[in-house]
């Protein structure tokens, strides 16, 4: 019951943050120089056309009239339509979902695979073994390639000798999950190097901390194996910092993988968000933070009853 | 087993290899489908309003217009299969006997006079209003003949006609509330809209009453919207897509030595231009002897060899591609450069600014326009200019030229179309609205230009079109720098194209109810 309080008020605490941030977003975009009337009208645009496009669009109302428009539709249920297509903009979001969803889960998986054992390993070595430096030096680098020179790298590389690997295009894991892996790997490991990268030294650190405590030492003592030292007492004690960097992450892979969606042409939310923007249409932009939003508080509510889970000491309470 | 079961075994096995047979050429015979890779994506969906190429070439696809060019720029038979100019203001077009729209209903006299009347409706906002010079009145004697009264002639209403921002729209499930053009498409040409995925893909199917005789030769046409020039080299490779165009002639290149995939550059009269804001008080460029010595010290040659490797070639105000002579004599054209920069410093030392500080916008939705500017950047070095590229995204570039004339230099690109006073008309900013942010109106360039529409193509159009040159010299407000040249890539093994030797009207793909797929 107290689990469901906490929750409650999680999301009604949520929900005042994402309208503050949507209005924010709102404001801000119809500052940004040029509208959907300079994209659609292209370099014929006249004063004359772009108040007919801009009536057409209800962009010629005053700013304050628009937002009270936007937010009454909100809350019923409407989060407007793209100028370009005059079609919902939440159909497309629940289309391109499972797009993102996919992408974002391959990253973590990606990101998991490599960062964790690899962190671990190196929280655990004894201080000067080459293992330390060496997972050390994997994760500085992973943290310093920005993804979307990564990502660049790899679609020069790819696009000349496939091997075996897709560059861009999509096709759904229904209809075909070979080539949808083939398509999906190349911007899964562009996510998946800063992550790897991050819960790699987060888990390090973790490990460390975890290694100096005296139940460690009372363990050694007691002539326990390494391996069950760390399997029995360091996993469990040094995994809340990586549930939190985990989940913050996988946030923001659903937040809209913007780089590697639109680097790989993969259909997902974060390339609609980028076309809308450059589109300058202004509800796909708007849902788009709305749902980033949302996907964040989510996630870190989720993260917050996952503390609770791993660690008894920690209830819901001290969370808040 | 007697003769007669014999016999019905017979037929029964003759009936099943015939129906395997059946649906294996059946099922072959249905897999003719296209695959396009769209470097971009539609702005909008009204055919009459959108002013990018990335929405013509869709439309060209679905909609169809009255007249054609072929790739000697002459106006040919469309939806109309014939017209007769009875007077100089005065056209009788007869409309194509079986041309359909894709839900059945013949293509009436009643479609066209709506189509072009929404047209000049200053509430659709379409840009192509001007290039149809002044209607008077249309009429429609009959449900095949569509008569057209101009207010003034107009030579190049014909090939205005031929571009597809003057396609032809079914009027009457417009006005019955059936059809939304700024929602969907629905023409008369080869293919149909099945489905479209925002920014994703686009499914055409064969539009079943189109009156091309056994055409299209493919059944479908798939579109995927690519954007990144080596995603789309990829998906070449990888046979995900059948045929693409290319702006970057270093991608042509690289393809060029690649298995089963050919390049063919196609020539248009299109060109690259630059902008000069010759408005602003904050630009150097307000001076005109500074427009003057940047218009000669531009190197053109070497924005054709650095940035093209030689493939295309330097271009006028008015296109190069139509034969004609015009501004080849003017004296940044025709003057060797040690001459024309030797005239460019001394111009900058008259007007008092012998290292002008400009700005140079090339927006980075297209990588082509980066390398000219750079090219432009160390040849305007050489004059003494300090020129700096700046690189907005698409919305502020066009916000920032068009609409706001914040800049002092900015390159772009200007369409040719099907004759060389169409293009021309745009340096008159009376007539060209969206130019007049920074373009300086000169009543002598407006009154040569305006007598240029009502001349018919001849030696004396073509000694205006001399006389237009050297008042765009003198001004050097808009300045045409080389060719742009179309490469369009495809699978040799997977596809048989049919390309225009030139096109005039964006239309790249105009025969693409003829390609033909070969897997």
């Amino acid at each position: 019951m107290r689990l469901f309080v906490y929750i409650l008020s999680k999301l009604a605490s949520a929900f005042i943050t994402m309208l503050g941030v949507s209005a924010l977003v709102f404001v801000s975009l119809r500052f940004i120089p040029g509208g959907y009337a300079d994209i659609l009208l292209g370099p014929f645009v006249t004063p004359a056309a772009r108040e007919v496009i801009e009536r057409r669009y209800g962009l010629d109302q005053p700013l304050w009239v628009q937002f009270v428009h936007w937010l009454v539709s909100l809350l019923h249920g409407d989060f407007g339509v793209s100028m370009v297509t005059q079609q919902p903009v939440i159909n497309e979001f629940l289309r391109r979902a499972p797009v993102t969803l996919e992408l974002a889960s391959l990253a973590m998986a990606l990101a998991l695979a490599i960062g964790l054992p690899l962190g671990v390993m190196a929280g655990s070595s004894p201080p000067g073994l080459r293992r330390d430096g060496f997972a050390r030096v994997i994760g500085a680098i992973g943290a310093g390639v920005p993804d979307f020179v990564l990502g660049t790298t790899l679609i020069l590389i790819f696009s000349v000798w496939s091997l075996w690997l897709r560059v861009g295009g999509y096709t759904p894991f229904t209809q075909d999950p070979i080539l949808n892996l083939r398509t999906m790997l190349l911007p899964a490991i562009t996510l998946a190097v800063f992550g790897g990268a991050l819960i790699l030294r987060t888990s390090r650190d973790a490990v460390l901390r975890v290694m100096t405590e005296g139940y460690i030492t009372a363990a050694v003592a007691r002539g326990e194996r390494p391996i069950d030292i760390v399997r029995r007492h360091v996993l469990r004690n040094a995994s809340i910092p990586v549930v939190t960097v985990v989940t913050t992450y996988f946030g923001f892979l659903m937040g809209g993988a913007v780089v590697a969606e639109v680097l790989f042409s993969i259909p997902g939310v974060g390339l609609y968000a980028y076309n809308g923007l450059q589109n300058r249409d202004y509800a796909i932009v708007e849902t788009s933070v709305l749902l980033a939003a949302f996907v964040f508080v989510v996630v870190n509510t989720l993260a917050d009853v996952l503390y609770a889970i791993i660690d008894p000491r920690v209830s819901v309470d001290a969370t808040r | 087993m007697n003769i007669g079961s014999r016999f019905r075994g017979a037929i029964a096995a003759s009936a099943l290899v015939g129906s395997v047979i059946g649906v294996a050429f059946t099922a072959h015979a249905a897999d003719k489908t296209l695959v396009w890779g769209k470097p971009a994506e539609i702005t909008g969906f009204d055919v009459h309003v959108a002013g990018t190429v990335a929405s013509w070439e869709m439309y060209q696809m679905v909609y169809e217009t009255l007249l054609t060019a072929d790739e000697n720029l002459k106006v040919q038979p469309a939806l109309a299969e014939s017209w007769e100019q009875t007077s100089a203001t005065s056209y009788v077009f007869k409309l194509r006997p079986g041309a359909k729209f894709s839900n059945g209903r013949p293509v009436t006299a009643a479609d066209v006079a709506g189509s072009l009347q929404r047209i000049k409706n200053p509430e659709t906002a379409s840009y192509w209003s001007a290039q149809l010079g002044t209607i008077a009145r249309i009429e429609t004697p009959d449900d095949q003949t569509v008569k057209v009264e101009l207010e003034t002639p107009h030579p190049a209403f014909l090939p205005a006609l031929a571009h597809v921002s003057a396609a032809i729209l079914p009027i009457q499930e417009l006005k019955a509330g059936e059809f939304n053009p700024a929602k969907e498409m629905l023409g008369s040409g080869p293919f149909m809209v099945k489905e479209h995925k925002q920014d994703e893909s686009w499914s055409l199917a064969r539009n079943p009453y189109y009156w091309g005789k056994s055409l299209p030769v493919a059944d479908e046409l798939e579109a995927l919207i690519i954007p990144d020039d080596s995603a789309r080299v990829a998906a070449l490779r990888d046979g995900r897509i059948d045929f693409t165009t290319f702006e970057n002639p270093d991608i042509a290149k690289m393809l060029s030595s690649a298995a089963n995939i050919a390049v063919l550059p196609l020539k248009t009269t299109n060109y690259f231009r630059i902008d000069v804001n010759a408005l602003s008080p904050k630009s150097a460029f307000i001076d005109r002897r500074v427009r003057q010595a940047m218009n000669l010290a531009l190197d053109r040659d070497a924005i054709n060899n650095l940035v093209f490797a030689g493939t295309t070639s330097v271009d006028y105000p008015v296109p190069a591609a139509f034969g004609k002579s015009a501004c080849k004599a003017t004296p940044s054209y025709a003057l060797p450069r040690d001459q024309r920069l030797e005239k460019a410093k001394a111009l900058l030392k008259e007007a008092g600014n012998e290292h002008p500080k400009v700005t140079l916008l090339a927006t980075s939705s297209d990588p082509v326009f980066a390398m000219i500017a750079q090219v432009a950047q160390q040849s305007l070095a050489d004059a003494g200019f300090d020129v700096q590229i700046q690189q907005p995204p698409m919305a502020e570039y066009l916000k920032r030229v068009f609409t706001d004339g914040d800049f002092d230099l900015a390159i772009s690109w200007l369409a040719g179309y099907t004759d060389p006073s169409m293009v021309i008309a745009w340096w008159n900013p009376k007539f060209a609205l969206w130019n007049q942010a920074f373009q300086q109106d000169v009543p002598a360039l407006d009154n040569v230009l305006d007598q240029i529409k009502t001349m018919q193509d001849g030696p004396d159009r073509d000694a205006k079109l001399d006389e237009a040159c050297k008042l765009i010299e003198d001004g050097a407000n808009v300045l045409a720098l080389v060719s742009k040249v179309d490469y369009v890539a495809y699978r040799s093994d997977r596809v048989k194209l049919k390309l225009p030797a030139r096109s005039g009207s964006s239309n790249t793909f105009q025969y693409v109810a003829e390609f033909e797929p070969r897997h």
